[in-house]
């Protein structure tokens, strides 16, 4: 019943403003589109503008609405995400040299235009919908987050699939990963000439030493593969469990890698223990424990990662301590 | 394992007994190689595997047969039709050479053997020789000991084994053994600093470049030692002999393989080197001032001259990049730096999964313990650094990130990491087993000979540190000593279990014959491909050109012997997006593609039958992907999607999918087969599900060939006339319906009749039984 009192209500308030405003001709609106779009990429609307200039009938231009909801107490972070990338797309079809009156990009924030929500059975945001020239919008005119996300690019396949409007997005280059790279290696220079006189531990075996073997972890514990695919931290099962170690041969969680990168360092760590406690000229006591910790942090750990290594090689017959 | 041997055929005595436990364990590393590849020619038999090896096994005996020049010039129509293919231009022909030269020297000799045997067995071969120029690089880098282990290691790590097994016909069997010799002969030169090494080197390395596109790694990782020593003030007369004569020498050798032509003076991958080369002449000119000038003169000409030649080559590389005389990074190497570039750019790149990063499961799995103990060898070689412990430090460290950006780079990894971990290995075993030698056991004599052998090999700081211990008489306790041993030895012979466990499970199916396993263990072989293969052989015209997917392409040419659209050379991947677009589009926009291509034959893998996984219908994905890259206005990839972005076949999959061409064919009359006494009919096996669109016909095709398996299908492509011809298209379709009635009821008669399990039964065209209800 609610539902039905809303909904002629904005029928009254839609005819009320037809009435009142007078429809503008198609040229006029274009005229305005236009001038609204060269000041700002992005047009901000409400529910008269929206009914104004989207819905009204003879078009000869297609409008990209992003349907959001950006007011803080909204608490929507997505939306202010899906903003930034839908202004990126804005922003590169109105400085691009194709830029025409057939394309309009628009928002409409929920705050200012909730009953057009209504209308249009909006119950999450963001939405990104094309409302074409001729007709109405088809499912398809919907962009499908959930399957190709709204990066900037993605939107602009999604446009030039619905209006055939190519159009290039021009990301701002990233300068933030050049300044940090700027400012360590300044700051390595700057370490280096406070310390001119003293540079001695640039010939520390010692220090390179750990450098290398930390890189060498680093690699061999997969980050490389986390930093590309992205993989949880971890995970809880059903059970309600929390699972630190991926089932399968094809995966791994971040905590994972950190375990298996200990796990090396422990039998590296093991084997110099090991070799050294047989050659320094020390008290053999010392020597002797050195050599046990040693030979423990060997075994130990390795038969533990072979077992780790067990459970995510399905029928996989070896094991060595423990199971 | 060979080292065990070893350990108790010897005694101490003179140098010649240690040459002799040198000459056994290498040969017995060699034989274990060897053995251990053979998995796969026991199991089935002497045969080529997979896709590349097929070409590269076509070339060679096409090689043979005509000669080294008309394989230079080969043209082969035979491939990408209708554009052909200029084979000798576009193929690093080491491997060819170098079985083709076997195959002469052997029938020189007047022993017959088959091109296809040497084929077969060159990479198991060139494993051992890979093992003694690892044990010679390893020798060279720290001491003979740690060269046998590593020799051992590498001879039966999977992480190697994996691309050579007897079969596996390809660039990397032979190329690992290149790349080692010419690491080796290049500690070799810069130890000795004399000309003979490094003309060998160069040598070496055009043997390389002949063989492998990986050569870009040597030519990159030469250099960066080079200019990491000049940096650590480790300059010196013979490094620089070393240096310049392996560049230029390198360079002119590198240029006269014709797939790789001018690229060595004209990519980015190569400017390292040649910017290395300025600077060494650089410093070397310095060098040579210095000891004409005072010492405080000499300092601000220094800095000075250094800065200038630096901001020289620079500035010189960035401005030929600029003006196009250097070619930039190319796409497979740019993606080795920005790893997200691949996915973005070059979905052909991006959709073989050799090119995937690396978990670490894969690392252990191809590893083993190794992966773990190799630091410990990095540990000690960076604590007690020289001119040729610093190379392979830098080997190490470039490797491993390498390996950890592809899993197929995993191959150069492998053996620095059997060097480092024999480095590590020797080491502790060193120490253990030393100083007790009044009363040391029979099993421990041989591991103290490879000892003895350091002393007289190796001088230096190693020795030193052996006197000072054996001056130091307070040992750790034989229990000790005894325990850490057999925990260790336990250890290595957990890792040849593993090599081997891993070798037979994992690296040696040929896969293009399968096996299964019954419960009871028994074994069948699914010979489909080859079955399908030779039908096409003797059932079509000479010139017959076939459609496939690119992976199947190398199997065509090589196997029946006929003309292929695309392969496995990914070099045009316009044409690739075209047969992807044919195998997306609905039957009849394929066949303009299909028409306007001449294709007479279409060749699908089709696994739903006995649940093969990596069938066309679980790679068309990318066949859409890659048809979209090229023709994004007729091919989309979210028309393949049901409305929650699933990928299905059942009925719920979207209409677009259930009509294409390569989801007609896939299926064709599958939706009349019963596979089993529960399952309805038309089950897939691979995907499981109920196909969704079991009522196919083909307007344009006609089945042509269905294997035993449904494993390959063939489909013939009809001539125009063939169905513009009127037919009595009423009568047509009322069979049709009818029989497809009469599916129905037989179902339903076979649930009350009963029926054997598990039997496969093709349901035809039937009498009409009596009705069920």
């Amino acid at each position: 019943m609610v539902r039905w009192y809303y909904l002629l209500l904005a029928f009254t308030i839609a005819i009320g403003f037809s009435e009142s405003k007078k429809e503008l001709t198609q040229g006029e609106r274009v005229q305005q589109l236009t001038d609204a779009a060269i000041k700002k990429p992005i047009i901000n609307l409400n529910s008269e503008k929206f009914r104004q200039f989207v819905k009204a009938t003879p078009r000869n231009y297609s409008v990209v609405v992003m349907f959001t909801a950006l007011a803080a107490n909204r608490q929507c972070g997505i939306c202010r995400h899906a903003s930034d990338e839908f202004q990126l797309v804005g922003n590169s079809w109105r400085y691009s040299p194709s830029f025409s009156n057939k394309l309009f990009f628009a928002m409409l924030d929920f705050d200012e235009g909730s009953d057009i929500f209504q209308q249009l059975h909006l119950n999450s945001a963001p939405v990104f919908m094309h409302f074409p020239a001729k007709g109405k919008p088809k499912k398809l005119d919907t962009l499908e987050i959930q399957r190709v996300g709204f990066s900037s690019e993605s939107i602009a396949r999604w446009v030039a699939e619905r209006t055939e409007i190519q159009i290039r997005v021009f990301r701002p280059p990233n300068y933030t990963g050049l300044l940090a790279l700027v400012v360590l290696l300044a700051m390595v220079v700057g370490l280096l000439y406070l310390r001119k006189n003293n540079l001695d531990f640039l010939y520390n075996s010692t220090t390179w030493g750990l450098i290398a073997l930390a890189f060498v972890f680093v690699m061999t514990s997969g980050q490389m593969w986390n930093h590309i695919r992205g993989p949880p931290f971890l995970q809880k099962t059903q059970g309600g469990n929390i699972a630190y170690i991926h089932g399968s041969s094809q995966g791994q969680f971040i905590v994972e890698t950190y375990i298996i990168a200990s796990l090396y360092a422990a039998v590296s760590l093991g084997m110099v223990l090991l070799t050294e406690s047989a050659g320094k000229r020390e008290d053999v006591g010392k020597r002797r424990i050195f050599a046990m910790v040693g030979l423990a942090l060997v075994v130990f750990f390795f038969s533990l990662l072979l077992s780790i290594f067990r459970t995510k090689a399905q029928g996989y017959p070896y094991s060595f301590l423990l199971k | 394992m060979p080292k065990h041997v070893s350990r108790n055929d010897s005694s101490p005595g003179p140098l010649g007994v240690k040459s002799l436990v040198i000459f056994t364990v290498l040969l017995l590393a060699w034989m274990a190689g060897f053995l251990s590849r053979l998995f796969a020619v026991i199991r089935f038999e002497s045969i080529i595997h997979e896709f590349d090896p097929w070409f590269n096994y076509r070339s060679t005996a096409h090689m043979v047969q005509h000669g080294f020049y008309n394989f230079l010039n080969w043209f082969d129509e035979r491939a990408w039709y209708p554009l052909g293919r200029i084979v000798g231009g576009t193929v690093y022909p080491g491997l060819m050479v170098t079985s083709g030269s076997i195959h002469y020297v052997l029938s020189l000799l007047n022993i017959p053997v088959h091109i296809r045997d040497i084929c077969v067995f060159l990479a198991p071969i060139f494993s051992g020789l890979t093992a003694i120029s690892t044990y010679l690089l390893t020798k060279e880098i720290w001491s003979t000991g740690a060269g046998l282990f590593a020799a051992c290691f590498i001879a039966v790590v999977p992480g190697y084994i994996s691309r050579s097994v007897a079969g596996s016909y390809d660039n990397e069997g032979i190329a690992i053994f290149a790349l080692m010799f010419t690491f080796y002969l290049w500690v070799k030169s810069v130890k000795t600093g004399s000309l003979f090494w490094s003309c060998l080197t160069s040598l070496s390395y055009f043997y390389m470049v002949s063989a492998w596109g990986g050569y870009v790694y040597i030519i990159n990782l030469i250099p960066l030692h080079v200019l990491v020593l000049l940096i650590m003030g480790r300059f010196s007369s013979r490094l620089y002999t070393a240096y310049s004569s392996f560049f230029i020498l390198g360079l002119v050798c590198s240029m006269q393989i014709p797939f790789v032509g001018f690229q060595p003076i004209r990519t980015s991958e190569h400017m390292a080197a040649a910017g290395v080369f300025v600077l060494i002449n650089a410093v070397a000119v310095l060098q040579h001032i210095q000891s004409r000038m005072s010492k405080s003169d000499f300092r601000s000409v220094f800095y000075a001259a250094c800065a200038i030649a630096a901001g020289v080559v620079f500035l010189a590389v960035v401005l030929l990049t600029y003006f196009g005389f250097i070619a930039p990074w190319s796409g497979r190497f740019y993606s080795l730096w920005d790893t997200g570039y691949a996915k973005i750019h070059i979905p052909i790149i991006a959709s073989v999964s050799e090119h995937q990063p690396t978990t670490w499961f894969s690392f252990f799995f191809d590893l083993h313990i190794l992966i773990a103990t190799f630091p410990a060898g990095l540990w000690y070689c960076i604590k007690h650094v020289t001119d040729e412990r610093v190379f392979i430090v830098l080997f190490a460290v470039s490797a491993v990130y390498f390996a950890g950006v592809m899993v197929r780079l995993m191959l150069t990894l492998t053996p620095v990491v059997c060097v480092l971990s024999g480095v590590a290995f020797s080491k502790l075993f060193e120490v253990y087993l030393k100083d007790e030698a009044p009363q040391r056991s029979n099993l421990e004599s041989s591991e103290d000979e490879e000892e003895r052998t350091n002393k007289y090999d190796k001088a230096g700081k190693l020795r030193k540190m052996k006197h000072e211990q054996t001056a130091n008489s307070e040992s750790l306790g034989s229990n000790i000593r005894t325990l850490v041993i057999l925990a260790v030895l336990m250890m290595l012979m957990m890792f040849t279990v593993h090599c081997t466990w891993v070798t037979s499970n994992a690296y040696s199916s040929p896969s293009i014959v399968l096996a299964s396993y019954g419960q009871d263990g028994s074994r069948q072989i699914l010979d489909d491909f080859r079955e399908a293969y030779y039908w096409l052989s003797q059932n079509t015209p000479e010139q017959a050109r076939v459609m496939s997917w690119w992976d199947y392409g190398y199997q065509i040419a090589g196997m029946a012997n006929r003309t292929t659209l695309v392969d496995n050379n990914t070099w045009n991947n316009s044409h690739i997006a075209l047969v992807g677009k044919a195998m997306s589009s609905n039957e009849s926009a394929a066949y303009e593609i299909m028409t306007a291509l001449d294709v007479d034959y279409v060749l699908v893998i089709f696994g739903g039958v006995i649940g093969y996984s990596g069938d066309d219908i679980n790679k068309f994905l990318w066949m859409v992907r890659i048809a979209e890259g090229e023709h994004p206005k007729d091919i989309r990839e979210s028309d393949y999607f049901t409305e929650r972005g699933e990928f299905r076949v059942d009925s719920e999959g979207s209409p677009t999918l259930l009509n294409c061409l390569m989801y007609k064919l896939s299926y064709y009359r599958f939706g009349e087969l019963k596979l089993d006494f529960r399952s309805a009919a038309g089950f897939d096996r691979t995907r499981n599900a109920v196909i969704g669109n079991k009522d196919i016909s083909l307007t344009y095709l006609d089945e042509a060939y269905t294997t035993e398996h449904w494993l390959v299908r063939i489909y013939r492509v009809k001539k125009p006339d063939e169905f513009n011809r009127p037919q009595l298209p009423s009568l047509a379709k009322k069979r049709k319906i009818k029989s497809s009635k009469k599916d129905l009821e037989r179902d339903i008669n076979r649930k009350k009749r009963g029926a054997i399990r598990n039997r496969p039964v093709v349901v035809k065209g039937q009498r009409p039984k009596t009705k069920a209800t």
